[in-house]
């Protein structure tokens, strides 16, 4: 059975005509050719297939492309700024070691992104939890969460940066 | 010190940005305009007659363009021992055999008509356990084999480990077993076949072994009747190898007499049960070992023999024997050793290679009998390692010439670090281990070389094509670097292609950690006669003498000035008369031995060594062990990349770690019981081991600019050291991997007195606490 | 995959009239995690799915001003729990258990109705709201109805929902002062695990001692459904609690539990772990509540 849906993709407003049994991943993948998205399992085990929705991570492979109707979707393909550069989180993996194979990539940073989103300062268990439901075998992970770290402790600096210029302190 | 530029600097991958951004295109990404989709049948029995194939329902499903039986298709033989038809006919002898084949116009459409094929088989006596499998009433598995042993005679003594065994002062004996765990490559298998009206072939798959597989691809040609055609092997990005790509699979065969018999390209993708299923794990092992050393604590001899289960067909999990060798003869001086294996036909699923290589399954073995052997003797476990460690210079029993040589300093920086700054607790111990491993190349074949070709364009851009095979280990971004040094420029002017065998050269595989070592130093001296070239070119044109000009950062410097960029001279080259072009290429084959008769060969240019150490806290009530602290130290030769080699180590310890302590693919008569992330226990992030890489740099002189490969390495000595430091920490001994648990608890029960842990599942007995 | 067509129910009532009006061949879906998983392997085909997520109720966290109680909407999603400020501070039990079900991705999206409803023996969100005397609010052609979780379950993937009825909220008494309680799933990574055996201890004690007044323990996959384990329940009362009465409370449990051998773990393991979990989430509630004291 076919249904309209309207919903922000990476920021652009988008009307399709979908098949109600149809997931998000399908959708994204097979019909609006956004392939940055991966699918690892199918079943909602291992993470490749995460993507945003309404600043949620959520497994695209287990969500109906129905439920996106009136949400706000973000993938990999639109996490980089207009002009094409990078979201800090992408530079971040690229230049700690974050990625290997690259399969889980688009995942973990779009995990990553809805932790930091959420909360600007989490611990190392706070990441680690964050990630647990993104599978890596190239990694063991160290790297990636080291990854994440750098984009928090940048991020702290800047504040301080901020903080020494104006003056402010507290 | 040596100044350089690039070499040993912390350079993101080079393909990383494409892959952050989901630009980069894996096999599941790829679609060809008339593409079809397919889909393989999998038997129902472990071992069975087929009796019929019924495909009559799956023909009339509409969507449906082929199907395929064994019936359909000519003689078509894979693996080692060319012994697995990509489609079984008469009877299957695993639950993974495929039975039959079907191209449809969409996935959905394919499966469907799997479930419509009705086959209908008689089952027969199946067997599942190789040690079983060995005795004369044992079912055969292939009849016309007459025996379930396979006939690779995996056998070498060397000195007289009887007459040693006589002399030792102390000795152990024990016996090891190893399960079957997986890789789990994050991008599932799957390949696109496309035959052109010409009958040349274009294969899209995820290989280690584009060159071998050319060939392989070929002989399916050859068997369709097609000779003399191109064969094509393009390489997406791989969502991961870790040797699983080392040989073709039925369904890249299956793909291909699909897209033969449909004239239009087919897909096989696998689904991540699929993958489960239908891939080849790591080989299981039973292994018996006894070592013994004398008064001082020198080992005198080392005798191993180990019954490996093969299952139904060969790949290369068959040869790792090959490899157990090397640690078996040469980890640690040991003057007298004996060593044979078996291969067993079972009814279980094929095995296959996986990163090490059977080096960690007989390291487990070795270095849990080392710190035994130490105990006996009463010498310190570090002390020991010490005394017998492998030093440069050395020839060892099995021939193999060690040259650079860093297992001492690994020994020592492991042993200073071991407490990791902690008191000694209760229940909390550590434990270290050690290996050798191949860093030089490994000449399995007649050749274990690799080509390069390097084009330089007029602005100083340069592309390189090489043969060498990146699954995201970094590949690609090594041979970068080692071009930019030598060529004076940036890694951004570089773009290193290895994904097409119609432009690359040819290469053995990206196997055996040798892609670093051997791949570059192809490019190296490809690089190098560009170089050459370049500085005879610039000294002509400024005057300087060849010697006084240093090429580097886009331009020739001369005391210290840059006097000539690099892009003006290299335009200068073909707008002169007699021009030339910037082009070069190297074929680097190293110098490393095929094994004798006796296996005796220096299988590798050079050896990597490396030691870890581990603390762990066993949970005694629970049986649980947690792992506080790791450190790996590794002989590297030269850290080309200390950011990606970082990466291969912690990469490779958690997968050590997995083997450990949590992962197993369990198989029940043959059948997978565990084919998804639920029950496959792969590590998670909250499981991660923040482990401490270190770098030992010996600077091997026939490594490019002193590396030696570091691929494998990382997982080889996780389980033993874990092993000892369980032992450490509550003074149980677990042989069997993986130390889960239930067998630490039941362990720690049987060391209190206890003599049963309750029923067993399987057999309905009372269960022994070990 | 089956092919389904999704119907999104705005009401209570047009949800419960669309599967009467379809019969076997509809299912009820919120988050649709599991039942998504369900479709694709093939081991279920419904030809319609009534989705609840937009039924506008049932989907918050409150506390009942005049009687204390908790209400949970079925359609709360594990994260909304995991995140809230008032379960991890009153409900520590409860937090335990939600941050550990599936991953981020899950705990987004999928619900604790929809937790409980699968019935599953491993289900983690049923275990600690056991332990708390939950029920359940059931809405139905007939009206509603409430069930004492206990009773909700009659078998693996069995519950007591009849004819299209939708668990619409979880209740939670209000706890007598002194209460603590904790749940410890008991797996075999650090995430993304379903239990070997998952146990949820509740301990009220008397106002000036640590004598126990009122003691709930629960198990996960120690049967085809969640139990309690009322012959240890009944020891630990009247008793001090402490590392020794745990021990023996912890042991009866075991011998209450009904565990078995699968791929997941052994019998005799499972066993033993649940005396090992049940003392030491025993001494975590004493931890709580002595901290609750504390403060």
């Amino acid at each position: 059975m076919s249904r309209e849906i309207k919903f922000i993709l990476n920021g652009n407003p988008i009307c399709i005509a979908i098949e109600e049994h149809w997931t998000l991943l399908y959708l994204l993948r097979e019909k609006l050719g956004l392939t940055g998205t991966k699918e690892g399992c199918g079943r909602g085990e291992c993470g490749a297939c995460t993507v945003l929705v309404d600043g949620l991570a959520i497994n695209s492979c287990l969500y109906f492309a129905v439920e996106t109707d009136g949400k706000n979707i973000l993938t990999i393909e639109g996490l980089a700024a207009e002009d094409g550069s990078l979201h800090p989180l992408q530079k971040s993996f690229i230049e700690n070691g974050g990625i290997q194979c690259g399969f889980c990539t688009p995942g973990m940073i779009l995990s990553a992104k809805a932790l930091l989103d959420e909360n600007p300062r989490p611990t190392e268990t706070d990441i680690k939890q964050a990630l647990a439901g993104n599978l890596c075998r190239c990694t063991g992970y160290v790297q990636i969460i080291e990854s994440i770290e750098a984009v928090v402790d940048k991020r702290i600096e800047d504040i301080n940066v901020v903080v020494r210029e104006t003056g402010d302190s507290d | 010190m040596e100044e350089f530029t690039v070499i040993g600097k912390r350079i993101s991958k080079v393909d990383a940005v494409d892959k952050a951004t989901g630009r980069a295109l894996y096999i599941q990404d790829f679609k060809l305009p008339g593409m079809l989709y397919g889909r393989i049948l999998y038997s129902k029995y472990p071992h069975a007659r087929i009796i019929k194939v019924d495909t009559e329902k799956a023909k009339a499903l509409p969507g449906v363009v082929t199907i395929l039986t064994g019936e359909d298709i000519p003689p078509i033989r894979l693996g080692v021992y060319k012994d697995n038809p990509p489609l079984k006919s008469g009877k299957v002898r695993s639950c993974r055999d495929e039975v039959a084949a079907v191209a449809a116009l969409d996935p959905e459409i394919a499966k469907e008509a799997i479930d419509l094929i009705e086959v209908t088989y008689e089952a027969l006596p199946a067997i599942f356990d190789p040690e079983e499998a060995l005795k004369p009433e044992a079912p055969l598995v292939h009849e016309d084999h007459k025996t379930n042993v396979l006939k690779m005679p995996w056998n070498l003594h060397y000195g007289d480990v009887e007459a040693a065994r006589l002399e030792a002062a102390f000795n152990v004996q024990e016996r090891f077993t190893t399960t079957w765990v997986t890789h789990c490559c994050m991008g599932t298998s799957g390949a696109i076949a496309d035959v052109d009206n010409s009958n040349n072939l274009t294969v899209y798959t995820n290989t280690q072994i584009p060159s071998l597989a050319q060939k392989d691809f070929q002989e399916t040609l050859k068997a369709l009747g097609v000779k003399d055609r191109r064969v094509r092997v393009i390489k997406p990005s791989i969502g991961g190898g870790f040797g699983s790509k080392l040989d073709t699979y039925a369904y890249e065969h299956l793909a291909i007499l699909l897209a033969w018999h449909a004239r239009r390209p087919v897909k096989i993708l696998f689904e991540r049960e699929e993958e489960f299923l239908a891939t080849s794990p790591r080989q299981p092992t039973v292994t018996y070992i006894s070592m013994g050393c004398d008064r001082e604590g020198k080992l005198l001899y080392r005798d191993m023999s180990m019954v490996l289960d093969n299952g139904a067909y060969t790949s290369w999990g068959a040869t790792t024997p090959s490899v157990m060798m090397m640690p078996i003869t040469s980890l640690y001086r040991v003057p007298n050793v004996r060593y044979t294996a078996k291969c067993v036909y079972t009814n279980n699923t094929y095995c296959q290679a996986m990163r090490g290589y059977g080096n960690p399954q007989a390291t487990f073995a070795i270095e849990s009998a080392i710190d035994m052997l130490a105990e006996a003797a009463d010498i310190d476990r570090v002390e020991f390692r010490r005394i017998n460690s492998n030093r440069p210079g050395d020839v060892t029993p099995q021939g193999l010439r060690i040259t650079s040589c860093g297992l001492p300093e690994c020994i020592d920086a492991v042993s200073k670090n071991l407490d990791f700054g902690q008191p000694r607790e209760k229940g909390i111990g550590t434990g270290l281990a050690s290996l050798i491993h191949v860093g030089g190349g490994a000449r399995i074949y007649k050749s274990d070389g690799c080509g390069t070709m390097i084009k330089m364009d007029d602005y100083g851009k340069v592309d390189v094509f090489t043969g060498a095979s990146d699954m995201g280990q970094g590949a690609d971004t090594v041979i970068a670097q080692i071009v930019a040094e030598e060529l004076g420029v940036k890694v951004e002017d570089i773009h290193v292609f290895h994904q097409d065998t119609d432009i690359c050269p040819w290469d053995v595989g990206a196997h055996a950690s040798r892609t670093t070592f051997v791949a570059g130093n192809s490019a190296l001296g490809a690089a190098r006669k560009i170089r050459l070239r370049l500085l005879a070119m610039a000294s002509k044109a400024t005057g300087v003498s060849e010697d006084k000009l240093v090429l580097k950062d886009r331009a020739f410097f001369a005391e210290g000035s840059p006097i000539l960029p690099l892009p003006k001279l290299l335009r200068s080259s073909h707008f002169t008369p007699k021009g030339q072009m910037m082009m070069a290429d190297n074929f680097y084959d190293p110098e490393n031995e095929n094994m004798g008769r006796d296996f005796r060969g220096n299988m590798s240019a050079t050896y990597s060594f490396g030691t870890h150490g581990v603390r762990v806290k066993v949970d005694e009530a629970t049986g649980k062990v947690e792992i506080l602290d790791y450190i790996a130290a590794h002989d590297v030769g030269r850290a080309i990349n200390p950011m990606l080699l970082d990466g291969q180590v912690h990469g490779g310890v958690l997968m050590g770690v997995g083997y450990a302590l949590t992962e197993q693919v369990i198989l029940e008569n043959g059948r997978n019981m565990n084919p998804d992330f639920r029950d496959y226990k792969l590590l998670t992030a909250m499981d991660a081991i923040h482990s401490k890489p270190i770098v030992i740099e010996t600077v091997d002189e026939k490594g490019p600019f002193g590396a030696k490969g570091i691929g494998e390495p990382g997982c080889v000595p996780t389980a033993p050291a874990i092993a000892n430091a369980i032992y450490d920490a509550v003074g149980v001994r677990i042989r069997d991997l993986p130390i889960t648990p239930e067998k630490v608890l039941a362990a720690i029960k049987k060391k209190k007195g206890a003599v049963s842990c309750g029923i067993d599942v399987f057999t309905q007995k009372e269960q022994p606490c070990e | 995959m089956k092919k389904f067509k999704y119907l999104i129910s705005k009401t209570l009532d047009e949800a419960v009239s669309l599967y009467q009006s379809h019969g076997d061949s509809a299912m009820y879906v919120a988050g649709g995690t599991d039942v998504m998983v369900k479709i694709k392997s093939g081991k279920v085909t419904p030809d319609y799915l009534i989705s609840l997520t937009h039924v506008g109720r049932n989907s918050e966290i409150r506390i009942n001003p005049e009687t204390g109680t908790l209400h949970v909407g079925g359609l709360v999603t594990h994260r909304t729990l995991e995140m809230s400020p008032l379960i991890k501070l009153q409900y520590p039990i409860i937090h335990d258990a939600v941050q550990r079900i599936g991953s981020t991705q899950v705990r987004n999206v999928a619900t604790i109705g929809g937790n409980l409803v699968n019935a599953v023996p491993s289900a983690d969100g049923a275990i600690p709201l056991i332990a708390l005397d939950a029920y359940v609010n059931i809405y139905g052609s007939a009206g509603e109805h409430s069930v004492d979780l206990i009773h909700f379950f009659e078998g693996p993937g069995q519950t007591v929902l009849m004819n299209g009825e939708i668990l619409t909220e979880i209740v939670v008494p209000k706890q007598p002062p002194r209460t603590g309680g904790a749940y410890q799933k008991f797996g075999r990574r650090a995430a993304m695990e379903l239990p070997l055996i998952g146990v949820g201890v509740l301990i009220t004690l008397e106002e000036d001692s640590n004598r126990c007044v009122r003691a709930r323990i629960a198990l996960g996959v120690a049967a085809p459904t969640p139990i309690r384990t009322l012959g240890a329940e009944r020891y630990l009362v009247g008793k001090e609690i402490n590392e020794d009465t745990l021990n023996e409370a912890g042991k009866l449990a075991a011998e209450e539990s009904r565990v078995r051998d699968s791929i997941r773990g052994l019998a005799w393991y499972r066993r033993e772990m649940v005396a090992v979990s049940v003392q030491r989430m025993g001494l975590t509630c004493l931890q709580r509540i002595n901290q609750l004291k504390a403060k």
